[in-house]
Protein backbone atom coordinates (compact mmCIF):
# COMPACT_ATOMS: atom_id res chain seq x y z
CA UNK A 1 0.00 0.00 0.00
CA UNK A 2 1.52 2.97 -1.11
CA UNK A 3 0.34 6.45 -0.20
CA UNK A 4 1.43 9.87 -1.53
CA UNK A 5 1.41 13.29 0.23
CA UNK A 6 2.22 17.06 -1.37
CA UNK A 7 2.65 19.97 1.20
CA UNK A 8 2.76 23.19 -0.58
CA UNK A 9 2.81 26.71 0.38
CA UNK A 10 4.86 29.83 0.17
CA UNK A 11 8.67 29.93 0.51
CA UNK A 12 9.38 30.75 4.02
CA UNK A 13 6.37 28.88 5.22
CA UNK A 14 8.18 25.93 6.32
CA UNK A 15 7.42 23.11 3.49
CA UNK A 16 10.29 21.67 3.10
CA UNK A 17 10.83 21.37 7.01
CA UNK A 18 7.64 19.83 7.76
CA UNK A 19 7.62 17.63 4.57
CA UNK A 20 11.07 16.36 6.36
CA UNK A 21 9.35 15.98 9.78
CA UNK A 22 6.69 13.94 8.40
CA UNK A 23 9.10 11.54 6.29
CA UNK A 24 11.35 10.82 9.69
CA UNK A 25 8.29 10.22 11.44
CA UNK A 26 7.11 7.67 8.39
CA UNK A 27 10.63 6.51 8.73
CA UNK A 28 10.30 5.99 12.81
CA UNK A 29 7.12 4.18 12.42
CA UNK A 30 9.23 1.85 10.14
CA UNK A 31 7.72 2.52 6.90
CA UNK A 32 9.66 2.73 3.49
CA UNK A 33 9.80 6.48 2.72
CA UNK A 34 10.80 9.27 0.40
CA UNK A 35 10.72 12.74 -0.03
CA UNK A 36 11.18 15.05 -2.54
CA UNK A 37 10.91 18.29 -3.20
CA UNK A 38 10.41 21.00 -6.40
CA UNK A 39 14.03 22.51 -6.87
CA UNK A 40 14.71 24.75 -9.35
CA UNK A 41 14.62 28.66 -10.05
CA UNK A 42 12.64 29.09 -6.33
CA UNK A 43 12.95 31.93 -4.47
CA UNK A 44 11.53 33.52 -1.66
CA UNK A 45 8.03 33.94 -1.89
CA UNK A 46 7.53 32.01 -4.66
CA UNK A 47 5.80 28.86 -4.08
CA UNK A 48 7.06 25.72 -2.76
CA UNK A 49 6.33 22.42 -2.61
CA UNK A 50 7.30 18.66 -1.47
CA UNK A 51 6.35 15.32 -1.98
CA UNK A 52 6.34 12.86 0.36
CA UNK A 53 5.99 8.99 -0.86
CA UNK A 54 5.21 6.59 1.87
CA UNK A 55 4.93 2.83 1.31
CA UNK A 56 4.81 -1.12 3.34
CA UNK A 57 6.51 -2.07 0.33
CA UNK A 58 9.93 -0.68 -1.19
CA UNK A 59 8.46 3.06 -2.70
CA UNK A 60 8.20 3.18 -6.33
CA UNK A 61 8.71 6.45 -7.97
CA UNK A 62 8.43 9.89 -6.45
CA UNK A 63 7.00 12.93 -8.29
CA UNK A 64 3.44 11.53 -9.62
CA UNK A 65 1.06 13.04 -11.22
CA UNK A 66 -2.02 12.72 -8.62
CA UNK A 67 -2.00 12.88 -5.05
CA UNK A 68 -3.79 11.21 -1.89
CA UNK A 69 -3.81 14.07 -0.03
CA UNK A 70 -2.82 17.73 0.17
CA UNK A 71 -1.63 19.94 2.53
CA UNK A 72 -2.17 23.57 1.11
CA UNK A 73 -0.88 26.28 2.74
CA UNK A 74 -1.89 29.39 0.54
CA UNK A 75 -4.43 30.09 -1.97
CA UNK A 76 -1.82 29.81 -5.07
CA UNK A 77 -1.37 25.57 -3.65
CA UNK A 78 -4.90 25.10 -3.37
CA UNK A 79 -5.30 26.19 -6.96
CA UNK A 80 -2.52 24.56 -8.57
CA UNK A 81 -3.08 21.32 -6.72
CA UNK A 82 -6.86 20.83 -6.62
CA UNK A 83 -7.50 19.18 -9.60
CA UNK A 84 -3.79 17.00 -8.39
CA UNK A 85 -5.93 14.81 -5.98
CA UNK A 86 -6.89 11.20 -6.65
CA UNK A 87 -10.64 10.45 -6.45
CA UNK A 88 -11.04 9.98 -2.69
CA UNK A 89 -8.30 11.75 -1.52
CA UNK A 90 -7.93 14.93 0.75
CA UNK A 91 -7.06 18.10 1.01
CA UNK A 92 -6.39 19.98 3.90
CA UNK A 93 -6.07 23.46 3.89
CA UNK A 94 -5.00 26.30 6.05
CA UNK A 95 -7.94 28.60 5.48
CA UNK A 96 -6.38 31.43 7.30
CA UNK A 97 -4.98 31.97 3.51
CA UNK A 98 -7.36 29.76 1.67
CA UNK A 99 -10.99 30.75 0.69
CA UNK A 100 -13.47 27.48 1.63
CA UNK A 101 -14.52 26.56 -1.63
CA UNK A 102 -15.21 23.18 -2.73
CA UNK A 103 -15.39 22.90 -6.68
CA UNK A 104 -14.85 18.59 -6.45
CA UNK A 105 -17.47 16.54 -4.45
CA UNK A 106 -15.13 13.38 -4.72
CA UNK A 107 -12.41 14.29 -2.08
CA UNK A 108 -12.48 15.15 1.41
CA UNK A 109 -11.98 18.75 2.48
CA UNK A 110 -10.45 19.82 5.81
CA UNK A 111 -10.02 23.84 6.37
CA UNK A 112 -8.41 24.83 9.44
CA UNK A 113 -6.96 28.52 9.97
CA UNK A 114 -3.80 26.99 10.63
CA UNK A 115 -1.72 30.50 10.84
CA UNK A 116 -4.36 31.97 13.45
CA UNK A 117 -4.11 28.92 15.38
CA UNK A 118 -0.46 28.80 14.90
CA UNK A 119 -0.59 32.62 16.20
CA UNK A 120 -2.72 30.88 19.36
CA UNK A 121 0.47 28.48 20.21
CA UNK A 122 2.74 31.76 20.30
CA UNK A 123 4.03 32.20 16.82
CA UNK A 124 2.29 32.63 13.43
CA UNK A 125 5.17 31.54 11.13
CA UNK A 126 3.73 27.70 12.41
CA UNK A 127 1.01 27.42 10.37
CA UNK A 128 3.19 24.25 9.20
CA UNK A 129 3.22 22.35 12.33
CA UNK A 130 -0.13 23.35 12.95
CA UNK A 131 -0.95 20.97 9.83
CA UNK A 132 1.62 18.32 11.11
CA UNK A 133 -0.44 18.14 14.14
CA UNK A 134 -3.65 17.61 11.79
CA UNK A 135 -1.99 14.77 9.49
CA UNK A 136 -0.28 12.87 12.45
CA UNK A 137 -3.99 12.56 14.10
CA UNK A 138 -5.49 11.46 10.91
CA UNK A 139 -2.34 8.72 10.23
CA UNK A 140 -3.13 5.78 12.42
CA UNK A 141 0.62 4.79 11.87
CA UNK A 142 1.77 8.26 13.45
CA UNK A 143 1.51 9.35 17.28
CA UNK A 144 3.08 12.56 19.07
CA UNK A 145 5.72 10.86 20.21
CA UNK A 146 7.23 10.29 16.65
CA UNK A 147 6.16 13.85 16.14
CA UNK A 148 8.95 14.93 19.07
CA UNK A 149 11.45 12.50 17.67
CA UNK A 150 11.39 13.58 14.07
CA UNK A 151 11.17 17.39 15.06
CA UNK A 152 13.83 16.83 16.75
CA UNK A 153 15.96 15.36 14.25
CA UNK A 154 15.45 17.50 11.31
CA UNK A 155 16.04 20.40 13.36
CA UNK A 156 19.66 21.51 13.27
CA UNK A 157 22.01 22.04 16.40
CA UNK A 158 21.57 25.81 16.39
CA UNK A 159 17.97 25.50 16.76
CA UNK A 160 16.78 23.15 19.28
CA UNK A 161 15.13 26.07 21.45
CA UNK A 162 12.46 26.16 18.61
CA UNK A 163 11.11 22.47 19.44
CA UNK A 164 9.40 24.16 22.47
CA UNK A 165 7.48 26.39 19.83
CA UNK A 166 7.01 23.92 17.35
CA UNK A 167 5.34 20.98 19.73
CA UNK A 168 2.78 23.67 20.74
CA UNK A 169 1.39 24.61 17.16
CA UNK A 170 1.57 20.91 16.83
CA UNK A 171 -0.11 20.18 19.51
CA UNK A 172 -3.46 23.03 17.92
CA UNK A 173 -3.95 20.64 15.26
CA UNK A 174 -3.49 17.33 16.66
CA UNK A 175 -6.31 18.44 18.86
CA UNK A 176 -8.37 18.98 15.93
CA UNK A 177 -11.59 16.11 15.58
CA UNK A 178 -10.95 14.47 12.41
CA UNK A 179 -13.73 14.22 9.66
CA UNK A 180 -15.77 11.18 10.12
CA UNK B 1 23.10 -2.49 13.57
CA UNK B 2 23.58 1.25 12.51
CA UNK B 3 20.24 2.94 12.69
CA UNK B 4 18.66 4.08 9.44
CA UNK B 5 18.70 8.10 8.49
CA UNK B 6 17.04 10.23 6.25
CA UNK B 7 19.49 11.20 3.80
CA UNK B 8 19.84 13.56 0.37
CA UNK B 9 20.88 11.27 -2.44
CA UNK B 10 23.58 14.18 -3.35
CA UNK B 11 24.85 14.23 0.50
CA UNK B 12 24.63 10.44 0.28
CA UNK B 13 26.83 10.76 -2.76
CA UNK B 14 29.39 13.18 -0.90
CA UNK B 15 29.58 11.40 2.65
CA UNK B 16 29.81 8.30 0.90
CA UNK B 17 33.29 9.84 -0.92
CA UNK B 18 34.69 10.90 2.16
CA UNK B 19 34.24 7.51 3.66
CA UNK B 20 35.84 5.42 0.57
CA UNK B 21 38.75 7.73 1.39
CA UNK B 22 38.23 10.43 -1.49
CA UNK B 23 41.52 12.39 -0.46
CA UNK B 24 40.47 15.50 -2.91
CA UNK B 25 37.53 16.83 -4.20
CA UNK B 26 37.74 19.30 -7.30
CA UNK B 27 34.38 20.57 -8.38
CA UNK B 28 32.47 23.39 -10.34
CA UNK B 29 28.48 23.88 -9.04
CA UNK B 30 25.53 23.20 -10.82
CA UNK B 31 22.40 22.54 -9.95
CA UNK B 32 21.20 19.64 -9.23
CA UNK B 33 24.08 18.23 -7.89
CA UNK B 34 25.52 21.52 -6.03
CA UNK B 35 25.20 20.17 -2.47
CA UNK B 36 28.00 17.53 -3.50
CA UNK B 37 30.48 20.67 -3.49
CA UNK B 38 28.65 22.23 -0.46
CA UNK B 39 28.88 19.56 1.71
CA UNK B 40 32.22 18.46 1.38
CA UNK B 41 33.61 21.84 1.10
CA UNK B 42 32.80 21.82 4.88
CA UNK B 43 33.70 18.33 5.71
CA UNK B 44 37.07 17.94 3.65
CA UNK B 45 38.11 20.97 5.09
CA UNK B 46 37.40 19.45 8.88
CA UNK B 47 39.05 16.52 8.14
CA UNK B 48 42.64 18.46 6.34
CA UNK B 49 41.57 16.98 2.86
CA UNK B 50 41.63 18.65 -0.42
CA UNK B 51 39.34 20.78 -1.91
CA UNK B 52 38.98 22.83 -4.52
CA UNK B 53 36.31 24.94 -5.81
CA UNK B 54 37.83 25.05 -9.20
CA UNK B 55 37.33 27.94 -11.29
CA UNK B 56 35.44 25.49 -14.55
CA UNK B 57 34.70 22.14 -15.32
CA UNK B 58 37.59 21.88 -17.81
CA UNK B 59 40.10 22.91 -14.59
CA UNK B 60 38.29 20.31 -12.28
CA UNK B 61 38.42 17.33 -14.09
CA UNK B 62 42.00 18.26 -14.69
CA UNK B 63 42.54 18.45 -10.87
CA UNK B 64 41.11 14.95 -11.19
CA UNK B 65 43.47 13.80 -13.26
CA UNK B 66 46.61 15.52 -11.22
CA UNK B 67 45.65 13.94 -7.99
CA UNK B 68 44.94 10.73 -9.67
CA UNK B 69 47.88 10.35 -11.21
CA UNK B 70 49.29 10.68 -8.04
CA UNK B 71 48.21 7.84 -7.14
CA UNK B 72 45.51 9.45 -4.54
CA UNK B 73 41.43 8.98 -4.71
CA UNK B 74 39.95 11.88 -6.05
CA UNK B 75 36.71 13.09 -7.36
CA UNK B 76 34.48 15.36 -9.50
CA UNK B 77 31.03 16.28 -9.96
CA UNK B 78 28.79 17.98 -12.17
CA UNK B 79 25.14 17.72 -14.25
CA UNK B 80 24.77 17.21 -18.30
CA UNK B 81 26.16 19.93 -19.72
CA UNK B 82 28.82 20.82 -17.43
CA UNK B 83 30.08 16.92 -17.71
CA UNK B 84 30.26 17.81 -21.91
CA UNK B 85 33.20 20.32 -20.93
CA UNK B 86 34.57 17.63 -19.15
CA UNK B 87 34.70 14.69 -21.63
CA UNK B 88 38.33 15.96 -23.27
CA UNK B 89 39.52 14.87 -19.96
CA UNK B 90 38.10 11.69 -20.03
CA UNK B 91 39.40 10.61 -22.91
CA UNK B 92 42.76 11.36 -21.80
CA UNK B 93 42.34 9.98 -18.13
CA UNK B 94 40.89 6.92 -19.71
CA UNK B 95 44.47 6.65 -22.04
CA UNK B 96 46.24 7.72 -19.16
CA UNK B 97 44.63 4.95 -17.06
CA UNK B 98 43.55 7.44 -14.32
CA UNK B 99 41.07 5.81 -11.37
CA UNK B 100 38.79 9.25 -11.82
CA UNK B 101 35.46 9.18 -10.01
CA UNK B 102 32.84 11.10 -11.88
CA UNK B 103 29.60 11.81 -10.99
CA UNK B 104 27.05 12.54 -13.09
CA UNK B 105 23.77 13.83 -11.48
CA UNK B 106 21.78 14.22 -14.82
CA UNK B 107 19.60 17.31 -16.21
CA UNK B 108 17.72 17.77 -19.08
CA UNK B 109 19.60 18.56 -22.19
CA UNK B 110 20.47 19.02 -24.78
CA UNK B 111 22.45 22.15 -24.55
CA UNK B 112 22.11 23.56 -21.27
CA UNK B 113 18.65 22.51 -21.63
CA UNK B 114 16.98 22.51 -17.61
CA UNK B 115 17.66 21.69 -14.37
CA UNK B 116 14.77 18.91 -13.95
CA UNK B 117 16.02 15.40 -14.20
CA UNK B 118 16.47 13.42 -17.20
CA UNK B 119 18.13 10.43 -18.38
CA UNK B 120 19.43 12.24 -21.33
CA UNK B 121 23.48 11.07 -20.93
CA UNK B 122 23.44 7.26 -20.99
CA UNK B 123 25.03 7.79 -24.47
CA UNK B 124 27.86 10.49 -23.33
CA UNK B 125 27.95 8.34 -20.57
CA UNK B 126 28.43 4.84 -22.19
CA UNK B 127 29.94 5.66 -25.16
CA UNK B 128 31.77 8.93 -24.45
CA UNK B 129 31.76 12.39 -25.92
CA UNK B 130 35.45 12.55 -25.82
CA UNK B 131 37.77 11.01 -28.76
CA UNK B 132 39.38 7.70 -29.42
CA UNK B 133 38.84 3.96 -28.41
CA UNK B 134 38.01 4.31 -24.65
CA UNK B 135 35.56 2.71 -21.76
CA UNK B 136 34.45 4.90 -18.47
CA UNK B 137 32.80 2.20 -15.63
CA UNK B 138 29.21 3.66 -15.66
CA UNK B 139 27.56 2.82 -12.21
CA UNK B 140 24.04 3.90 -12.32
CA UNK B 141 21.95 3.49 -8.72
CA UNK B 142 18.42 3.58 -8.13
CA UNK B 143 17.67 4.67 -4.69
CA UNK B 144 19.50 6.53 -2.10
CA UNK B 145 21.09 3.56 -0.22
CA UNK B 146 22.64 2.50 -3.46
CA UNK B 147 24.27 6.17 -4.28
CA UNK B 148 25.92 4.97 -1.10
CA UNK B 149 26.59 1.77 -2.25
CA UNK B 150 27.74 2.52 -5.75
CA UNK B 151 29.62 5.28 -4.90
CA UNK B 152 31.60 3.25 -2.46
CA UNK B 153 32.06 0.68 -5.25
CA UNK B 154 33.13 3.70 -8.07
CA UNK B 155 35.94 4.09 -5.46
CA UNK B 156 37.64 0.67 -5.52
CA UNK B 157 36.54 -0.28 -9.00
CA UNK B 158 38.77 2.84 -10.56
CA UNK B 159 41.79 2.11 -8.72
CA UNK B 160 41.68 -1.89 -9.17
CA UNK B 161 40.95 -1.28 -12.70
CA UNK B 162 43.22 1.94 -13.31
CA UNK B 163 40.16 3.19 -14.90
CA UNK B 164 37.92 6.01 -14.78
CA UNK B 165 34.63 5.49 -13.35
CA UNK B 166 31.21 7.72 -13.66
CA UNK B 167 28.29 6.94 -11.16
CA UNK B 168 25.45 7.99 -13.44
CA UNK B 169 22.70 9.53 -10.79
CA UNK B 170 19.64 12.38 -12.30
CA UNK B 171 18.50 15.07 -10.55
CA UNK B 172 15.40 13.30 -8.70
CA UNK B 173 17.95 10.87 -6.90
CA UNK B 174 20.56 13.60 -6.23
CA UNK B 175 17.33 16.14 -4.23
CA UNK B 176 15.37 13.24 -2.43
CA UNK B 177 15.44 11.40 0.52
CA UNK B 178 15.04 8.38 2.06
CA UNK B 179 16.24 6.13 4.66
CA UNK B 180 19.76 4.76 4.14
CA UNK B 181 23.02 4.07 6.22
CA UNK B 182 26.42 4.09 4.92
CA UNK B 183 27.90 1.01 7.25
CA UNK B 184 31.70 0.51 6.49
CA UNK B 185 33.30 1.43 3.45
CA UNK B 186 33.67 -2.73 2.24
CA UNK B 187 36.36 -2.74 -0.15
CA UNK B 188 40.07 -3.76 0.91
CA UNK B 189 42.89 -0.90 -0.12
CA UNK B 190 44.17 -1.06 -3.92
CA UNK B 191 47.81 -1.31 -4.03
CA UNK B 192 48.95 1.95 -6.42
CA UNK B 193 52.88 1.66 -5.80
CA UNK B 194 53.92 0.22 -9.19
CA UNK B 195 52.33 3.22 -11.12
CA UNK B 196 51.56 6.09 -9.40
CA UNK B 197 53.71 9.59 -10.03
CA UNK B 198 55.38 9.84 -6.13
CA UNK B 199 58.64 11.12 -6.71
CA UNK B 200 61.35 9.64 -8.34
CA UNK B 201 64.11 9.45 -5.76
CA UNK B 202 65.59 6.11 -5.01
CA UNK B 203 63.61 4.42 -8.28
CA UNK B 204 63.87 4.79 -12.14
CA UNK B 205 61.28 7.80 -13.26
CA UNK B 206 57.92 7.02 -14.52
CA UNK B 207 55.49 8.72 -17.17
CA UNK B 208 51.94 9.20 -17.54
CA UNK B 209 51.18 10.16 -21.18
CA UNK B 210 48.74 10.05 -23.44
CA UNK B 211 50.68 10.47 -26.47
CA UNK B 212 51.49 7.58 -28.75
CA UNK B 213 55.30 7.29 -29.60
CA UNK B 214 54.80 4.72 -32.42
CA UNK B 215 52.21 2.89 -34.59
CA UNK B 216 52.59 -0.41 -33.54
CA UNK B 217 53.14 0.42 -29.77
CA UNK B 218 49.96 2.66 -29.80
CA UNK B 219 47.95 -0.23 -31.40
CA UNK B 220 49.33 -2.60 -29.17
CA UNK B 221 48.23 0.49 -26.06
CA UNK B 222 44.84 -0.01 -27.41
CA UNK B 223 44.60 -3.53 -27.92
CA UNK B 224 45.63 -3.69 -24.28
CA UNK B 225 43.22 -1.37 -22.88
CA UNK B 226 40.15 -2.96 -24.68
CA UNK B 227 41.31 -6.05 -23.11
CA UNK B 228 41.16 -4.68 -19.62
CA UNK B 229 37.19 -3.82 -21.15
CA UNK B 230 36.97 -7.40 -21.52
CA UNK B 231 38.16 -8.55 -18.18
CA UNK B 232 36.11 -5.71 -16.15
CA UNK B 233 33.09 -7.22 -18.60
CA UNK B 234 33.56 -10.41 -17.44
CA UNK B 235 33.65 -9.95 -13.33
CA UNK B 236 32.28 -6.91 -12.58
CA UNK B 237 28.79 -6.79 -14.53
CA UNK B 238 25.92 -6.06 -12.37
CA UNK B 239 22.46 -5.76 -12.65
CA UNK B 240 18.96 -6.62 -10.65
CA UNK B 241 16.60 -9.29 -11.70
CA UNK B 242 12.86 -10.13 -10.51
CA UNK B 243 10.75 -12.46 -12.28
CA UNK B 244 12.23 -13.19 -15.60
CA UNK B 245 11.73 -16.98 -15.20
CA UNK B 246 8.28 -17.36 -16.70
CA UNK B 247 8.11 -13.99 -18.28
CA UNK B 248 6.17 -13.11 -21.37
CA UNK B 249 7.43 -9.54 -20.95
CA UNK B 250 10.50 -8.32 -19.86
CA UNK B 251 10.84 -4.51 -18.52
CA UNK B 252 14.16 -3.07 -18.80
CA UNK B 253 15.41 0.27 -17.43
CA UNK B 254 18.35 2.11 -15.14
CA UNK B 255 18.96 4.28 -12.62
CA UNK B 256 15.79 5.87 -10.89
CA UNK B 257 13.35 4.54 -13.55
CA UNK B 258 14.07 0.97 -12.19
CA UNK B 259 12.01 1.28 -9.82
CA UNK B 260 9.21 2.21 -11.60
CA UNK B 261 9.42 -0.56 -13.67
CA UNK B 262 9.37 -2.42 -10.72
CA UNK B 263 6.31 -1.13 -9.32
CA UNK B 264 4.52 -1.55 -12.49
CA UNK B 265 6.32 -5.18 -12.84
CA UNK B 266 3.86 -6.20 -9.42
CA UNK B 267 1.05 -4.33 -10.50
CA UNK B 268 0.79 -5.90 -14.02
CA UNK B 269 1.71 -9.60 -12.33
CA UNK B 270 -1.60 -8.84 -9.70
CA UNK B 271 -3.66 -8.46 -13.05
CA UNK B 272 -2.60 -12.06 -14.48
CA UNK B 273 0.34 -10.96 -16.92
CA UNK B 274 3.54 -12.75 -16.65
CA UNK B 275 6.05 -9.68 -16.63
CA UNK B 276 9.55 -9.73 -15.29
CA UNK B 277 12.26 -6.81 -14.94
CA UNK B 278 16.04 -6.37 -15.32
CA UNK B 279 17.70 -3.17 -14.22
CA UNK B 280 21.54 -2.97 -15.31
CA UNK B 281 23.59 -1.04 -12.40
CA UNK B 282 26.44 -1.27 -13.98
CA UNK B 283 26.16 0.55 -17.61
CA UNK B 284 28.99 -0.01 -18.64
CA UNK B 285 30.11 -2.60 -18.71
CA UNK B 286 26.61 -3.64 -20.21
CA UNK B 287 24.36 -6.57 -18.91
CA UNK B 288 24.69 -7.87 -22.81
CA UNK B 289 24.99 -11.36 -21.89
CA UNK B 290 22.40 -12.07 -19.17
CA UNK B 291 20.12 -10.24 -21.65
CA UNK B 292 20.65 -12.66 -24.63
CA UNK B 293 19.92 -15.36 -22.66
CA UNK B 294 16.78 -14.01 -21.75
CA UNK B 295 16.18 -13.34 -25.27
CA UNK B 296 16.06 -16.83 -25.96
CA UNK B 297 12.61 -17.65 -24.03
CA UNK B 298 10.91 -14.33 -23.72
CA UNK B 299 9.85 -12.63 -26.82
CA UNK B 300 8.96 -8.96 -25.66
CA UNK B 301 11.03 -6.55 -23.79
CA UNK B 302 10.08 -3.24 -23.38
CA UNK B 303 12.75 -0.83 -22.47
CA UNK B 304 11.37 2.44 -20.24
CA UNK B 305 13.96 5.76 -20.54
CA UNK B 306 13.78 9.37 -19.78
CA UNK B 307 14.70 10.02 -23.08
CA UNK B 308 14.15 9.51 -26.72
CA UNK B 309 15.96 5.91 -26.84
CA UNK B 310 19.69 5.80 -25.60
CA UNK B 311 19.87 2.37 -23.57
CA UNK B 312 17.10 0.68 -26.09
CA UNK B 313 20.46 0.01 -28.44
CA UNK B 314 22.09 -1.65 -26.33
CA UNK B 315 19.14 -4.05 -25.52
CA UNK B 316 18.60 -4.53 -29.11
CA UNK B 317 22.21 -5.54 -30.03
CA UNK B 318 21.85 -7.70 -27.11
CA UNK B 319 18.56 -9.43 -27.55
CA UNK B 320 19.97 -9.41 -31.60
CA UNK B 321 16.66 -9.67 -33.54
CA UNK B 322 16.36 -13.04 -30.99
CA UNK B 323 13.09 -10.85 -29.24
CA UNK B 324 10.66 -8.47 -29.95
CA UNK B 325 12.18 -4.38 -28.47
CA UNK B 326 9.76 -1.37 -27.83
CA UNK B 327 10.54 1.64 -26.48
CA UNK B 328 8.49 3.64 -23.76
CA UNK B 329 9.93 7.20 -23.15
CA UNK B 330 9.09 10.71 -22.51
CA UNK B 331 12.65 13.07 -22.91
CA UNK B 332 12.11 15.02 -20.39
CA UNK B 333 9.73 15.99 -16.94
CA UNK B 334 7.45 14.12 -15.26
CA UNK B 335 9.05 10.49 -14.30
CA UNK B 336 6.37 8.05 -16.37
CA UNK B 337 4.08 6.34 -13.70
CA UNK B 338 3.21 3.19 -13.22
CA UNK B 339 -0.17 4.18 -14.38
CA UNK B 340 1.29 5.34 -17.51
CA UNK B 341 3.83 2.31 -18.01
CA UNK B 342 0.86 0.05 -17.26
CA UNK B 343 -0.89 1.47 -20.23
CA UNK B 344 2.06 1.34 -22.70
CA UNK B 345 2.92 -2.40 -21.86
CA UNK B 346 -1.09 -2.89 -22.31
CA UNK B 347 -0.78 -1.10 -25.73
CA UNK B 348 1.94 -3.26 -27.15
CA UNK B 349 0.75 -6.02 -26.25
CA UNK B 350 -2.45 -5.31 -27.41
CA UNK B 351 -0.34 -3.84 -30.88
CA UNK B 352 -1.98 -0.45 -30.43
CA UNK B 353 -1.02 2.49 -31.20
CA UNK B 354 1.20 4.10 -28.47
CA UNK B 355 -0.32 7.54 -27.17
CA UNK B 356 2.62 10.14 -26.55
CA UNK B 357 3.48 10.28 -23.19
Amino acid sequence: MEKNYIIAGFGGQGVLFAGKVLANAFMLAGKNVTWYPCYGAEMRGGTVNCEIVVSDDEVSSVHKQYADCVIALNQLSFDRFISKIKSGGMIICNSSLVKDERPRNDIEYIFEPMTELADEAGNNRLANMVSMGIIFEIEDSLNQDMFEKADDIVLPETRKHLAKSNLDAFLKGYKIKTPA
Amino acid sequence: MTQKELIKGNFAIAEAAVRAGCECYFGYPITPQTEIGEYLSQRMYDLKRGYVCAESELAAINMVIGATSTGAKAMTSSSSCAVSLMQEGLSYACSDELPVVLVNVMRAGPGLGYVYPAQGDYFQAVYGGGNGDYKLIVLAPSTVQECIDLTYKAFYLAQKWRNPTMILADGQLGQMMEPAEYGEYPYPEVDTSSWALTGAKGRDNRKIFSCASDEDEHNAKIRRLFAKYDKIAAEETEWEEHETEDADVILVAFGSMGRNIKATMKELRKQGLKVGMLRPITLSPFPEKRLSELADKCKQFIVVEMNMGQMINDVKLAVNGKAKVDLLNRPVGQWLSVEEISEGVHNILNHKELAVL
